[in-house]
């Protein structure tokens, strides 16, 4: 565990009170340094919409299986279980596990998952969602690791909702789904741009995100930007395209007093 | 879950065209959603060109008036509804919050007789089709089984709107989801907005005619919206511009 980056990774959680606030690159915040501190595979966030659905808002990866692993979860698996009991919920074997979510187990194991941990996004007796934890190996995760992880998906919950939020449930309604339009925004942008360059939608959404840090622009306006043909990322394209597949994680411009060394 | 509450939903705004006599459109979605998220009315006005906004719908004279209101005073649900893509839920507009956030029209709401307004975006993510208004008399919140069918009345008038007379290119009739697909169920998979925004560059379109003919080219040939932007992410096939309505370009 680098209690460094835990530390950082808190302050950053709670450092949602800017008025430039962006949901979505928060929550991918989340979800990427999940993986690193709790010694996970992946990590994916799924939100509760009104409408009577969960949706996938974030990723620690953008594989498309990713996705579309989460969207079977719609039907069965653990994170549906957890979004709707509002209980953390365990598979530490998908094989052993296959009989209570047939469909998701396969879905898992073909994506390469063998473990998952669930753990809801909760405040008071409202769960908005649900943080989802995968391993590529089977076993029990650390328990310690998880307490940890659920603190990360509490703060990232009551960051998300604030105080003042939660009395007016207006409020609220109107910040998710606001949210909820970005992640299309988002994707409509990672098409636009992965066609032009001819690269895959991972590098895409890394130059996007890039893109968006070095301009200190919400990620939902730069990609409204980029497929209104007001900014053309012509400069970004060439610098980074090729070389950050991964998403990496770089603080935010207007963080950098806590830039890492 | 989803896929009864589209096919409810689509029942009441068919339903709803029949009584008037037309085929189903943007408008009968409002008039439907008015009835069934039980407001008291609302409007309709569809995105024109820059910010420009044409009234389409109106449930009744008070409609009209917040309508109006907000065109002359620059200010209002509808214009936040544009500028931040989400909802606005205004549940009282008696409570200093409202009185805050639009201080001309608030009062002036009121005086017309409204005491809650809801306005939701007829928009895919970058695609904006227009704003749903609504009022009710007396103040109170919309439940989330009212919010939820209301987002969903929201996002099925948001494709009438777009396959309307004069937007659609060779585009499906406006009753049936493309493929026989449930339209909402198309809405949120990443793929399809991935490939919208792709087929903007192999079509050299804006991203709302890119959704049109992704959904044509779905519907002509009797696939799955899901399955055709399935292959246009994984590049085994590609739309072409003008000729024709549509090319497989698989190889």
């Amino acid at each position: 565990m680098d209690g460094q980056l835990l530390s950082e990774t808190f302050v950053e959680l709670t450092d949602t009170m800017v008025d430039d606030f962006d949901v979505i690159d928060f929550l991918h915040v989340l979800t990427d340094r999940s993986v690193v501190l709790l010694d996970v595979s992946a990590a994916g966030l799924l939100l509760a919409d009104p409408r009577g659905e969960l949706r996938v808002v974030a990723a620690s990866s953008e594989a498309a299986r990713l996705l579309e692993l989460f969207q079977l979860q719609n039907d069965q698996g653990p994170c549906l279980d957890c979004f709707r009991t509002g209980q953390p919920v365990t598979a530490a074997d998908l094989d052993a596990g296959a009989h209570r979510w047939p469909r998701f187990a396969a879905a898992a194991r073909q994506a390469g998952f063998a473990a998952v941990q669930a753990l809801p996004m909760r405040l008071r007796d409202q769960v908005i969602g649900a943080l989802n934890l995968f391993r590529a190996t089977p076993g029990a995760f650390d328990p310690a690791n998880v307490r940890i992880g659920q603190a990360l998906a509490d703060v990232a919950t009551i960051s998300l909702l604030h105080e003042r939020s939660m009395r007016q449930s207006d409020t609220l309604n109107e910040q998710l789904q606001t949210a909820l339009n970005s992640r299309v925004i988002i994707e409509q942008a990672k098409g636009k741009l992965a066609e032009r360059l001819g690269i895959d939608m991972t590098q895409a959404f890394s130059l996007l995100r890039g893109a968006a840090r070095d301009r200190n622009l919400r990620l939902a306006d730069l990609a409204q930007a980029f497929i209104d043909g007001t900014e053309p990322l012509t400069g970004d394209a060439a610098a980074r395209a090729p070389q950050r597949p991964g998403g990496q994680l770089r603080p935010a411009p207007r963080r950098g007093s806590r830039r890492r060394p | 879950m989803t896929v009864s509450r589209a096919g409810r939903i689509w029942a009441l705004i068919a339903v709803q065209a029949a009584r008037r006599g037309g085929d189903v459109s943007a408008a009968d979605a409002c008039a439907a959603a008015v009835a069934a998220v039980s407001v008291t009315g609302g409007w309709l006005a569809a995105a024109g060109d820059g910010d420009a906004v044409h009234l389409i719908w109106i449930a009744d004279v008070v409609s009209d008036q917040l309508a109006e209101l907000q065109l002359t005073l620059g200010e209002g649900p509808s214009l936040d509804v544009s500028a931040s893509g989400g909802p606005v839920l205004a549940s009282d507009l008696g409570t200093t919050e409202a009185a805050h956030r639009w201080p001309a029209f608030t009062p002036a709401a009121c005086q017309a007789g409204a005491g809650a307004i809801f306005a939701f975006p007829l928009r895919i993510g970058a695609i904006r089709a227009g704003v749903l208004g609504m009022y009710r008399t007396q103040p109170g919140p919309l439940s989330t089984s009212q919010l939820g069918d209301a987002l969903v009345f929201a996002d099925t008038a948001t494709l009438l709107l777009l396959d309307a007379p004069g937007q659609a290119v060779g585009g499906p009739g406006a009753e049936a989801g493309p493929g026989g697909q449930p339209a909402d169920l198309a809405l949120h998979r990443a793929e399809i907005d991935q490939a919208t925004g792709m087929l903007t560059e192999q079509l050299g379109t804006g991203i709302a005619d890119a959704f049109i003919r992704l959904r044509a080219y779905a519907y002509v040939n009797d696939l799955r919206l899901t399955d055709v932007a399935r292959d246009i992410v994984a590049r085994r096939l590609r739309l072409y511009p003008d000729p024709g309505p549509s090319q497989d370009g698989e190889s």
